[in-house]
C-alpha cells in the first residue's frame, strides 16, 4: 500500500467522525444494551455478542475499581446461555445435584445445599478470558474482539472440591490425572465440558458466592467449579457432573477450541506461529489455555489523559497464575531502554491481582509508559506481545503501554 | 490514491459499524441466506460478520463449527465457504452485480435469519425451538398477540413458554438491527402462514413506533403470559 498522509488520514478520521455522530444516534437504539441482555448489568458493558451473551467491562469502569470488580461491571463470556439465568440475582440451591464419578472409590451425588453445612473457604483471584487482549494480535485473530476489559478481580467464596471428597470418604483413583467439567444442559443448553490437570485440585472452589453476594446467575450460580490461577474457559459455570479422568476429554471447547500451539517437551513459553496461517491443532502440538500468563496492566493515567507534572504518579496491577510471587513490576518511559522498579502492594503468592505504583518525573509534553511484570520464576511479558500470534488470539500478555501528556 | 482510499475507507466505516452498532449484518451476496439459516442456529450472525480472514483460516473455522454439530452437505459447505471467503475475506468484497437497481427483498428472504432455529416451513423444533406454522395463528388470533409477535421477533423471548401443548425454554435473540421494511416483511411472511380474517398486514411505520418503547426478553415474555394463550 502507498504512503497515506497526514491530510487523507484526517479526511478518513472525519469521515469517521461524522457518521458517528450522524448514524450514531439514530442506531443506537437498535442494538440492545448489556442491561437489557442481562438483568442488573451496568448499561456501558460492551455488547460483544448477544447470543451467547458476551459484555465487556469498558476499561475505565474496570479502573474505577481496582479492588474488586463489582458484578454490575464484571465481564461476561458465556459458551451457553441458561435460560432464565441473564441476572446478577443469585440462583436458587433448591434441588440443584452435582454428580462425581470417573476415578474416584466410590461415585456420589451432591445437593448443592449440603454445600451450606461444610467448611467455607475464600479465594480472591483474577478471572480472565483467554482471549482477552485478542484484538492486539496482527492480523486480526477469530473470535470476539476483546479489548483489556475481559477480566476482573473478585472473591469467591464456597467449599474446597478436596474437602467435599473429604467429607464423603472418597479417595481419588490412581489414574486420576484430570479434573473433567461438564456444565449444565437445562433448558436444551449445548453441552460445555473443560478439563484441568489434577494439580488444579489443590485450590480448587464450588463457589456459592462473589464478592460477599450469592453468586450472579449468569456467572455460574448457584455453583460455579472455580480453579484459581486458571483462565476463564475452566472455571465451568452451572456445573452439573466432575468427573476424574485419565486423559483430557475431547470435545470442541478442549480441542481444538482454547488452545495454543507449543512444541512438545521443549521448555519453551509459545511457538511462535506463522502470523495469519492457519495451524493444525492435535493434542500433541498444542496445549490448552490453563494457566493464566503473566500479566500487568496500567490503572492511571489512562490513554490520551493529561495529568500534573513534573511528578506523575503511575499506577496499576498485576498477575500470573499463582504459583510463584510476582517479584517486580517495572516501569519505563522511553520505549523499553531502561526500566524502572515500582512498589508492590504485596510480594506473596496469590491469584488476585497486585497494585503497583511508580512516581516518575517527567517533563511536560507527551510520553508513553510501558509496563512489564516479573515473578520469582523469571517469567515476564514479551515487548511485542504479537510474537504469540495464534489464530484463535488467546493469552495475549504483550507490554502495555499508555501514551498521555503531562502538563 | 483511489487504491488507498477504498480499503482505508472501507476500514473507517468498519471501525463505524463496530462502535456504533455492536451489531452487525452480512454483505450481500449469493450464498448469504445460506450462511443466516446455518450459523444463526446457535448463535448471533455479529460473530461472523465482524470477521475479516482468509479462506483458509474460515475453513478451519467452519471444521470448528461442524465439531461443534454443524450439519453440511458438500455443497453447502462449498457455497458458505465462498460467501465467507469472498464477502468476508481479506480482500475488499466485490462490488454487486447490479448496484444500480436496488435489489427488492422478499419476506421469504428476510426469514433465512429464522430457519436455522424454527425450520424452512415453520416446522419448529424440539423441545428446542418451538414451530411458527400453526402458532402464528393462535396468536395472531390473541387479543393482544399481534404487538406480541412484533416485539417478540424485535426484542427477543426468554423464558419457559408452552406452544401447542410441548414445553420449550430457551433463549430467543431480538432482530432489532433488521430494518423496519425487513422486519415489516418477515412478519407478514409469518401471517401468511395462518391468519385470521381481516387481518391487518404489518407495515414499517408500525415497526418503528415498537422500536420507541425498547422491552427486555423477559418483558416481552410477560407480555405473552398476558396473552390468556391456552
Amino acid at each position: 500500500m502507498t504512503n497515506l498522509n497526514r491530510r487523507t488520514t484526517l479526511k478518513l478520521m472525519g469521515l469517521g467522525a461524522a457518521f458517528l455522530a450522524a448514524g450514531g444516534r439514530g442506531l443506537a437504539q437498535q442494538a440492545p444494551t448489556a442491561d437489557q441482555l442481562v438483568r442488573g448489568k451496568n448499561p456501558r458493558l460492551l455488547v460483544l455478542s448477544q447470543r451467547p451473551v458476551v459484555l465487556e467491562t469498558p476499561y475505565d469502569l474496570l479502573v474505577a475499581n481496582p479492588q474488586r470488580t463489582p458484578k454490575e461491571l464484571f465481564f461476561i463470556r458465556n459458551n451457553v446461555d441458561l435460560p432464565g439465568f441473564n441476572t446478577v440475582e443469585g440462583a436458587s440451591l433448591e434441588g440443584w445435584q452435582v454428580e462425581v464419578g470417573g476415578q474416584v472409590s466410590q461415585p456420589f451425588t451432591f445437593e448443592a445445599r449440603e454445600l451450606l453445612a461444610l467448611p467455607q473457604h475464600e479465594v480472591t483471584m483474577v478471572l480472565q478470558c483467554s482471549g482477552n487482549g485478542r484484538s492486539f494480535f496482527q492480523p486480526r485473530a477469530s473470535g470476539n474482539p476483546w479489548g483489556r476489559g475481559g477480566m476482573g478481580n473478585a472473591t469467591f467464596r464456597g467449599v474446597r472440591l478436596k474437602d467435599l471428597l473429604e467429607a464423603k470418604g472418597v479417595r481419588l483413583g490412581e489414574r486420576a490425572f484430570y479434573i473433567t467439567a461438564h456444565a449444565s444442559r437445562q433448558g436444551g443448553a449445548p453441552e460445555f465440558v473443560r478439563s484441568v490437570p489434577i494439580h488444579a485440585l489443590e485450590n480448587a472452589l464450588l463457589a456459592l458466592s462473589m464478592n460477599g453476594e450469592p453468586l450472579p446467575a449468569v456467572h455460574g450460580g448457584p455453583v460455579r467449579l472455580v480453579f484459581p490461577g486458571y483462565f476463564g474457559v475452566n472455571n465451568v459455570k452451572w456445573i452439573q457432573k466432575i468427573e476424574f479422568t485419565e486423559a483430557e476429554n475431547t470435545t470442541a471447547e478442549q480441542m481444538p477450541r482454547y488452545r495454543v500451539p507449543t512444541i512438545m517437551g521443549a521448555n519453551v513459553p509459545f511457538l511462535p506461529q506463522e502470523p495469519g496461517r492457519p495451524y493444525p491443532y492435535t493434542f500433541q502440538n498444542s496445549r490448552p489455555n490453563w494457566l493464566v500468563t503473566i500479566n500487568s496492566f496500567i490503572f492511571a493515567p489512562l490513554e490520551g489523559q493529561r495529568v500534573e507534572g513534573p511528578l506523575v504518579r503511575v499506577e496499576g496491577v498485576a498477575f500470573n497464575d499463582g504459583i510463584a510471587p510476582i517479584v517486580a513490576v517495572e516501569v519505563s518511559t522511553n520505549g523499553g531502554r531502561s526500566w524502572s522498579q515500582a512498589r508492590l502492594d504485596r510480594r506473596e503468592k496469590g491469584f488476585g491481582w497486585v497494585g503497583w505504583r511508580a512516581s516518575l518525573f517527567l517533563r511536560p509534553g507527551e510520553h508513553e509508559v510501558m509496563v512489564r511484570a516479573v515473578d520469582a520464576l523469571g517469567r515476564t511479558q514479551p515487548l511485542d506481545g504479537n510474537l504469540a500470534w495464534n489464530e484463535r488470539g488467546y493469552e495475549w500478555n504483550g507490554v502495555m503501554r499508555v501514551k498521555f501528556t503531562v502538563a | 490514491m483511489k487504491r488507498v482510499l477504498f480499503p482505508l475507507g472501507l476500514l473507517t466505516l468498519g471501525l463505524f459499524g463496530y462502535l456504533a452498532f455492536s451489531q452487525f449484518t452480512l454483505p450481500e451476496g449469493p450464498g448469504k441466506d445460506l450462511v443466516l439459516a446455518k450459523c444463526q442456529a446457535c448463535h448471533d450472525i455479529g460473530l461472523v460478520a465482524r470477521e475479516r480472514l482468509s479462506r483458509e483460516r474460515w475453513d478451519a473455522v467452519v471444521r470448528e463449527m461442524e465439531l461443534q454439530g454443524l450439519q453440511l452437505t458438500g455443497e453447502e459447505r462449498a457455497a458458505i465457504l465462498d460467501y465467507l471467503a469472498t464477502y468476508l475475506g481479506t480482500e475488499p468484497p466485490p462490488p454487486p452485480a447490479q448496484a444500480e437497481t436496488p435489489v427488492q427483498r422478499t419476506g421469504a428472504q428476510v426469514y433465512a435469519n429464522c430457519v436455522g432455529c424454527h425450520g424452512p416451513q415453520g416446522e419448529g423444533n424440539p423441545p428446542a425451538f418451538p414451530p411458527l406454522r400453526g402458532h402464528v395463528e393462535v396468536l395472531l388470533r390473541a387479543e393482544g398477540g399481534r404487538d406480541y409477535l412484533l416485539l417478540s421477533v424485535l426484542y427477543g423471548v426468554q423464558g419457559p413458554i408452552r406452544v401447542l401443548g410441548q414445553a420449550y425454554d430457551g433463549v430467543m435473540p431480538g432482530f432489532a438491527w433488521l430494518s423496519d421494511e425487513e422486519l415489516a416483511l418477515v412478519l407478514n411472511h409469518l401471517a401468511a402462514w395462518g391468519a385470521p380474517p381481516g387481518f391487518r398486514p404489518y407495515t414499517p411505520e408500525e415497526v418503528k413506533a415498537a422500536r420507541e418503547n425498547p422491552r427486555s426478553p423477559e418483558e416481552v415474555l410477560a407480555l405473552r403470559r398476558g396473552l390468556g394463550l391456552p
